[in-house]
């Protein structure tokens, strides 16, 4: 490693782990969390569109407060009690008081603004103390020393450290994340609760189902007659998702992602395989698994409860002012000049 | 292949293993990474105008110098998305009221900060106090319930 790449890699790095420790609040709000999982389908039985399919369409919110991987506290216990909800449940209202504990720290501006800007739900929507519900820890599993040696080739790579979850470093648009540069939060993220814009609208036609998504905006069309996927050669950030019905269930898989995305190490080899069932009047019980033999070391499986709402649906056009890029850049740029 | 030392790697993977365990909650993007934490600051002013806009806000605000001289000031929020939820729309603060913002100044040195906490000058929280929002009580806002 030569001394620049050495002072790169340690300078992502303390920004990585800055921004942990900076967000160690929220992570923590996430182990206050837990929800009433949806009750699961009994002899209850989904209207069907006229064509004779499972009628999924409708908005639904997937906002949620319990956290995605099953915290510490609650190690071996997949499942809470009404008390641990409740308590849950408490700890997100004072988490909500707005307190300036941190004030003067990089922890408080990450809090970014007031409570009343956040749209990260006050409740839970299942019984189970994480999302993630196989393997049986509610953990994801470890990721292979392929994967591993990878992520830190990828974190070396300036057009890649922006592909991740999180941007690292401010030299370019480029480092930033996907995210932040609004262009994708690619899958599963994009299916997965985010802290507003929690958003989602099915509308199902004969061979196609249609998943619009609030959050960074962008359209899933979703074929449902029997189609092969794309040439292997033809790569999307979004994939390229097929469809079929086992049932009442949706089953979707993706494959063909890019090298562009990263999803906690998986990009191109990723296969995502999504359930959609509608277990009650109000309810998609969804679930994706995340397959990647060269990035983790088994498949894994995330259960999110849907829950029909009456919001509508906003735009989110966030290129429309994204001032914040602009400021993250020139913020770097000023700061090296002043040393 | 390279080689890395164990180390950088249970550190890059401990780093992304939190951070990804973080990410659920996160604004759309890093207000450490715009904001410097050892600039906080406090500005009084009348509003001039909002953009409503996506990804986020911004309050544009009169503020007055030491000197006296009026000079202006963005103040960055979140998504007008959720207030239109909460039931506050781009019409709920006029130019001409006056707030209090306590924020972080922009680390490009411009007259830009995060409006991390924002009050009405009677201390009653900016827009929180509007009925049927439905938004995050608090505690400090007069107009709350005990």
């Amino acid at each position: 490693m030569t001394r620049w790449t050495r002072k790169r890699w340690l300078a992502a790095l303390s920004v990585v782990l800055f921004a942990s420790f900076s967000t160690a609040a929220f992570a923590r709000q996430g182990a206050e969390q837990k929800a009433k999982a949806p009750a699961r389908a009994k002899a209850w039985t989904p209207p069907r569109t006229p064509w004779g399919e499972p009628d999924l369409q409708g908005v639904y919110s997937n906002r949620t407060i319990t956290p995605f991987e099953r915290p510490e506290e609650f190690a071996g216990k997949a499942t809470l009690t009404d008390e641990e909800t409740a308590e849950l449940e408490r700890r997100v209202v004072d988490r909500s008081a707005d307190k300036r504990d941190g004030k003067g720290t990089e922890a408080d501006v990450s809090r970014a603004y007031n409570e009343f800007w956040w749209d990260r739900g006050t409740k839970v929507t299942t019984n189970r103390s994480s999302l993630l519900i196989d393997p049986a820890d509610g953990r994801v599993p470890p990721l292979t020393a392929e994967a591993q040696r990878r992520a830190l080739d990828e974190w070396q790579q300036p057009a890649l450290r922006g592909g991740g979850a999180n941007g690292r470093g401010a030299d370019s648009y480029r480092d930033r994340s996907l995210f932040e540069r609004c262009i994708t939060r690619g899958m599963p993220g994009a299916m997965s609760p985010s802290a507003y814009n929690n958003n989602y609208r099915i509308v199902q036609s004969p061979g196609y189902v249609v998943v619009s998504i609030e959050m960074l905006g962008g359209t899933r069309i979703i074929p449902t007659d029997g189609r092969a996927h794309v040439n292997n050669g033809l790569r999307q950030w979004m994939g390229d998702s097929r469809g079929h019905w086992e049932n009442n269930t949706l089953v979707v898989e993706t494959t063909n992602f890019t090298n562009k995305t990263l999803y906690r190490g998986a990009a191109e080899n990723l296969r995502l395989i999504e359930h959609f069932t509608r277990v009650d009047a109000d309810t998609i019980d969804y679930r994706f698994t995340v397959e990647d033999p060269t990035t983790f070391t088994r498949p894994w499986t995330v259960a999110v409860p849907y829950l029909r709402t009456d919001e509508q649906m906003f735009e989110y056009a966030c290129h429309e002012g994204n001032y914040g890029m602009e400021g993250i850049l020139s913020g770097a740029r000023f700061q090296e000049a002043a040393k | 292949m390279k080689r890395h030392h164990p180390l950088q790697l249970a550190l890059v993977t401990g780093a992304l293993a939190a951070l990804a365990a973080a990410t659920p909650v996160r604004a759309h993007h890093a207000f450490a990474a715009e904001f410097d934490s050892t600039q906080p600051i406090t500005l009084r002013g009348a509003v001039t105008r909002v953009e409503w806009i996506n990804p986020h806000t911004w309050i544009h605000l009169d503020v007055k110098d030491s000197s006296g001289k009026v000079v202006e000031w963005m103040i960055e929020g979140g998504t007008p998305n959720t207030l239109l939820r909460r039931g506050v729309d781009k019409n709920s603060l006029p130019a001409g009221t006056e707030i209090v913002v306590e924020g972080y100044r922009a680390k490009n040195g411009t007259n830009r900060a995060n409006g991390r906490d924002l009050t009405l000058p009677n201390g009653r929280k900016l827009f929180l106090g509007s009925s049927g929002t439905g938004a995050p009580a608090d505690g400090k806002d007069p107009s709350e319930a005990k």
